[in-house]
């Protein structure tokens, strides 16, 4: 099938579970009721995506805080810090490297085998880069960033071909801090080269925000099959870079603005897709969100994906039909 | 020497410290305590950054910018012509603002920054300097969609930030420094950028401080230090070449030395510091420069920002022993 639809990851935690996650964080609840109820907004995640009828799912990060404070949190050579503003009266524990790297356990994989056991489809394998990882941690302890880098790396990689072993099929990898630093996209090449080295399934990577002119079309060297960009947010500008330089990979296809409290018309995003379609082949788009949906409300999420699966069935049958 | 802060302070201490301003904020939000309610809060929150910095050892001192939403959204709306848009990230950091977005010509209406100005100017035990966010930076992080060129943009801009800094002049501040690291990203507009800042500190009669951070001047020196400020920050710690790159510096205009990274929880060898002052007192006399972190401290833990600022004002006071 052609055009097939999925999410970059991350879906609103449900209330309960932000309560039961800030009494977990004053010591009023223990690990395991946390972990049912997190199983139990899994749940809701699966369920949800199924109804919505998209192809390959996510298990929408219910037992994640922040990106990169989770797999720190669960790695040798992390200490978390105090308190730090993300933005507006939001706040996180921000990781600090005080050691060597490295990943003694596995990090995602019960969480990725729960998800998969729920469902039929698809779920794809979640995991933070090497190079973000670097990037939005404080670094107390490698002399050079390209050490601490490498050395994500090679733990990925490992919790990666574990992911692909218990049955991941699709591997994602964020990059979102790529685009952030252009002059530095070498080195992120290199690192996501190390953890994909190995697999044989499908690797994607996310990548969004940034100065994009700037680092492309180098972007297509990074080692993956498919690059992931947000494009409903920008008003699909990238489109003029592939018409310069041919984008040679698959593409997520970011069709829905995911910092926008408005449901996009089946007609936007149909739009959207076709106006990818002059300049990519079909074969090449998977389409989704711009970016994860975890800012904004679960009935703003529900809606929003399904005027997505609905408009881009209707290209797929015109496709079809022409 | 001066030992000082740049600007920005965490808002919010580490648990179990009481995260009064987040709570406060949290509360205004679902209607449960007024404006006036969260107003007292935040002043509550800036003596304690007061007290924190001069407990610290700094000279010279910040209101921590408690109230600022960013550098960004605090000036734009308050201008004419600025709606605020949504969240976008702040240079290449893992924070966000929300963008500003040009709806009209930009016009100064009332002072900005006065009356927060003067409640940490009476709190401070030490001398307070108010801070601007530039023009060019808030017109490089702002959304231009309309007609108007970049060029008019950052000129209108200029000339309302002018009356915000005279309208400071009320309060006899001993300092007024303006922020602009967006300059290290676009070298290439540094003759618009020369002009705006003719046009910003026009007729202006306290000291002005021009600060810039996360790079180097390579390619704006020597011009920078032409400009009509009396003294340039510099973050020495993302730009670090601007050390090997300064030759001279004209007589009268100090630096800011931004040493210590405002960036990073690992704490810095006094040692390396006093070198690194001891170095640049060579290219400026002892009381032409300010010692203080790369940038402001907002987005460290705050009992590392604290130890940070300790770190600024030891460096500060063994080096002038040093010097002497
Ligand atoms: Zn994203």
């Amino acid at each position: 099938m052609i055009l097939p639809t999925t999410t970059v990851g991350s879906f609103p935690k449900p209330t309960y579970l932000l309560k039961a996650r800030s009494r977990y964080a004053r010591g009023e609840l223990g690990k395991e009721d946390l972990l049912a109820l997190e199983r139990r907004a899994t749940q809701e995640v699966i369920r949800l995506q199924e109804e919505v009828g998209l192809d390959i799912l996510v298990d929408g990060e219910m037992y994640r805080g922040d990106m990169v404070t989770f797999f720190a949190e669960n790695m040798e050579g992390f200490r978390i810090s105090g308190l730090v503003r993300s933005y507006g009266n939001r706040y996180y524990r921000k990781p600090i490297v005080v050691g060597r790297v490295k990943r003694s356990k596995p990090i995602t994989i019960s969480y990725f085998s729960f998800a998969q056991g729920l469902t039929s489809k698809p779920v794809k394998g979640m995991l933070t880069g090497p190079y973000t990882m670097a990037e939005w941690s404080f670094n107390e302890y490698y002399g050079s960033k390209e050490e601490l880098v490498l050395d994500l790396a090679q733990a990925i990689r490992v919790e990666a071909v574990e992911l692909e072993r218990v049955g991941a099929k699709w591997i994602q990898i964020d990059e979102p801090a790529v685009s952030t630093r252009p002059e530095e996209i070498d080195l992120a090449i290199k690192a996501l080269g190390v953890v994909t080295a190995d697999l044989q399934v499908k690797t994607v990577t996310h990548i969004c925000y940034g100065e994009f002119e700037r680092i492309y079309p180098k972007l297509l060297e990074l080692p993956v099959d498919q690059i992931d960009l947000e494009m409903a947010n920008s008003n699909y500008d990238l489109l003029e870079l592939f018409r310069r330089h041919r984008f040679t990979k698959e593409i997520g296809l970011g069709v829905i603005d995911v910092h926008n409290h408005l449901i996009e018309t089946k007609e936007e995003v149909k739009r959207g897709i076709k106006r990818a379609l002059e300049v990519l082949s079909p074969q090449q788009i998977t389409v989704d969100p711009d970016c994860g949906l975890k800012t904004r409300t679960w009935e703003e999420s529900k809606a929003k994906l399904q005027v997505m699966v609905e408009a881009t069935r209707e290209v797929r049958e015109e496709l079809a039909g022409a | 020497m001066i030992a000082t802060a740049v600007g920005n302070y965490p808002k919010i201490p580490t648990p179990p410290g009481e995260p009064k301003l987040r709570r406060a904020i949290a509360r205004f939000e679902r209607g449960e305590i007024s404006e006036e309610d969260l107003r007292r809060v935040e002043d509550e929150v800036t003596e304690e950054v007061l007290a924190e910095e001069v407990k610290a050892g700094l000279d010279l001192l910040t209101d921590g910018q408690i109230r600022w939403e960013d550098g960004q959204t605090y000036f734009a709306r308050r201008l004419d012509g600025f709606s605020i848009d949504g969240l976008i990230r702040y240079f290449d950091t893992n924070t966000y603002y929300r963008q500003p977005v040009v709806e009209g010509r930009i016009r100064w209406r009332e002072p900005i920054g006065l009356r927060d100005y003067k409640f940490a100017q009476t709190r401070g035990e030490r001398p307070v300097k108010p801070v601007i966010t530039g023009p060019y930076t808030l017109a490089r992080l702002s959304q231009n969609p309309g007609e108007q060129s970049f060029a008019d943009l950052v000129m209108d801009l200029a000339a309302a930030l002018n009356q915000e800094a005279l309208s400071l002049e009320e309060a006899d501040p001993p300092w007024i420094q303006f922020d602009e690291p967006a300059i290290l990203r676009h070298k290439e507009d540094f003759p618009l950028f020369a002009e705006a800042m003719e046009a910003l500190t026009s007729g202006l009669k306290p000291k002005t401080s021009l600060y810039t951070w996360f790079g180097d001047i390579e390619g704006i020196y020597p011009q920078l230090f032409s400009l009509p400020f009396d003294l340039f920050g510099l973050d020495l710690v993302r730009g670090r070449k601007s050390l090997e790159l300064i030759e001279e510096v004209p007589e009268g205009k100090g630096l800011g030395l931004g040493i210590v990274d405002a960036r990073n929880t690992k704490l810095e060898e006094e040692r390396d510091l006093v070198d690194l002052i001891k170095r640049m007192a060579r290219l400026v006399p002892p009381e032409g420069l300010h010692i203080n972190p790369s940038c402001g401290l907002e987005y460290l833990p705050r009992e590392i920002a604290y130890q940070k600022l300790v770190l600024v004002a030891k460096a500060t006071r063994r080096a002038e022993e040093v010097i002497k």
